[in-house]
């Protein structure tokens, strides 16, 4: 059963961790060192959030059609998303099982796994502070 | 019957992994006078005309003749033969093959070389099958597949491997490493229908293997089944492999080396890479690869090179880190006939250094700046190595400092 009912949950929850993370002065420059535009394609629901990260510029996050040209598309079920930002997914594994798939200069987007543990406990309070038990309660 | 003290000491595999993946798909074949069976084998794969990719240094040990003569009396045609590639597969040549392929009517490939040679044989399969540059296939995963892409993957035209060193395994791995020249760097296709369906191991292939890149070559397997065994990744199937690795290395490493007309050696050691590649199926690798991609990429430092230097560093950097990864590189010095006593910094140290003074007797570089690599390269080679996609599977997390330190070290 799927964690988001909607585009639209996806936007709100997922999407917005990436707007708040574009905006986040301790993080947004660590994770602008990527120097890549990524892709995260969302399946059940589909969704598509697209996340500027370039040195030197400042962050920008597309939810839905996008006029930016990614160079990294990540493809994975909504479910998986959540559940990597609250810490349940491992990458390698996830990459292994077909889980996620990864097109483009992957190396871009490793670089920044290590960057996203501070970023777990940021994803379980947004959805504290929105009411959403269910959504935490994710296995 | 064993004794309860000898249950007790016996190896416990500590703990159940909620998940890992294994497979091993490719056809191996090994033994004597298989090169002159090559189109029986290969015919069994759905090979019919078959283009051979290899360099120009194989084509002129008379090898390719003998892999052709072999071909053809199985009942197959050779379409061709395309010699160019060099020693870090690029771009241009992935697509060069391909275009051969299509040129000389082609419906299979048999690459018969070194890791180059394999890698572009497995990337140009892709552009071959499906079009486009190497660069749009790069990632994991992302070819195309059956039922809207959730489904079975396409599968690409046969290939066979004869690997002529030992090596880099990649005769029995999904994956292929080209070089983008342009922006220094290299770059993975990988995907369940890049394996080879079959792999070729004749001592016949690697006679003519000067001793330096056996040398090279076996200390890049070495690095494999060590890495795999420690790594986040780790596996009892991966280590089943990389410990027979272990034990065939030590036993015929040095001597396939020192005395290049031993057959026996040479055949054990293509045996030793292709079994130390493995663990790598479920993603086992780690930080002395993190670190010698780069010094290949920017410093075109050959990768089994590279390998032998970082790996006693990453040894003793690991190993310090906790008795959990320690204990594993206990097991590797038990397998080795080395001490196993004493802390994790004890035991990383008396690996690395049988690691080095395995190098020096093999007569390889001990530092990377005998090989080119400059101090004031360090934070370029950080870079590539923070973003390498082997450092998240190793068993200590690496900062950045943490790999600028490793490589001050082993300039």
């Amino acid at each position: 059963m799927a964690y988001f009912k909607s585009e639209d949950e996806v936007y709100e929850f997922i999407g917005k961790l990436f707007e708040n993370l574009a905006e986040d002065d301790e993080l947004g420059p660590k994770f602008r060192k990527a120097n890549t535009i990524v892709q995260y394609q969302y399946s059940n629901p589909k969704s598509q959030i697209t996340v500027r990260m370039l040195d030197g510029e400042d962050g920008k996050v597309d939810l839905g059609p996008t006029e930016m040209e990614p160079e990294v598309v990540m493809t994975m079920e909504a479910d998986t998303a959540h559940r990597f930002w609250l810490g349940k997914v491992n990458v390698t594994v996830a990459l292994a099982r077909g889980q996620m798939k990864a097109k483009g200069p992957v190396a871009k987007i490793l670089k920044l796994v290590p960057l996203v543990k501070p970023v777990f406990p940021r994803y379980r309070a947004q959805l504290e502070e929105a009411g959403r038990t269910d959504l935490l309660e994710a296995a | 019957m064993a004794t309860e003290e000898e249950l007790i000491d016996a190896r416990q595999m500590s703990g159940f992994k909620p998940f890992y993946q294994f497979q091993s798909p490719t056809r191996v074949i090994v033994g004597r006078d298989l090169i002159s069976g090559l189109g029986f084998e290969f015919a069994k794969e759905g090979a019919t005309r078959v283009l051979i990719i290899t360099d120009e240094v194989i084509h002129g040990t008379g090898l390719i003749d003998k892999a052709r003569a072999g071909v053809e009396d199985g009942g197959l045609e050779v379409a061709g033969v395309y010699d160019q590639v060099p020693q870090d597969s690029d771009s241009p040549v992935v697509k060069a093959a391909a275009a051969a392929a299509h040129e000389h009517g082609a419906d299979s490939i048999l690459a018969v070389g070194g890791g180059s040679v394999m890698d572009t044989a497995k990337a140009s399969n892709v552009i071959f099958r499906y079009g486009g540059e190497p660069r749009d296939w790069e990632g994991y995963y992302g070819l195309p597949r059956a039922n809207d892409g959730l489904g079975r993957p396409e599968e690409l035209a046969p290939l066979a491997c004869v690997p002529t060193t030992c090596g880099t395994g990649s005769e029995v791995s999904f994956a292929a490493v080209i070089k983008d020249r342009a922006e220094h760097i290299k770059f993975q296709i990988g995907d369940l229908p890049l394996y080879p369906r079959l792999a070729v191991l004749d001592p016949e292939s690697t006679r003519t293997l000067p001793p330096q890149i056996a040398a090279a070559t076996g200390m890049d397997a070495m690095t494999h089944a060590i890495e795999g065994i420690v790594s986040s990744e780790w596996s009892p199937h991966g280590d089943a492999f990389a410990l027979q690795a272990l034990r065939i290395l030590r036993d015929n490493l040095q001597r396939a080396v020192e005395h290049p007309d031993d057959d026996d050696a040479r055949g054990n050691m293509l045996i030793a890479a292709n079994l130390a590649i493995q663990p790598t199926h479920t993603g086992a690798i780690g930080i002395a690869h993190s670190l010698s991609h780069p010094c290949g990429a920017h410093y075109n430092v050959p990768h089994g090179v590279a390998n032998a230097i970082n790996l006693p560093w990453v040894i003793e950097y690991n190993a310090a880190a906790g008795e959990d990864i320690a204990a594993k590189y206990r097991d590797i010095n038990e397998l080795l006939g080395l001490e196993v006593g004493g802390d994790g910094a004890a035991v990383g140290h008396t690996l690395a250094e049988y690691v080095r003074s395995t190098v020096r007797s093999l007569g390889l570089p001990t530092r990377l700046s005998e090989v080119g690599v400059p101090e004031a390269g360090i934070p370029q080679l950080v870079e590539g190595a923070i973003g390498d996609g082997c450092t998240l599977v190793n068993p200590v997390e690496p900062t950045e400092e943490d790999f600028a330190e490793l490589y001050r070290k082993a300039l």
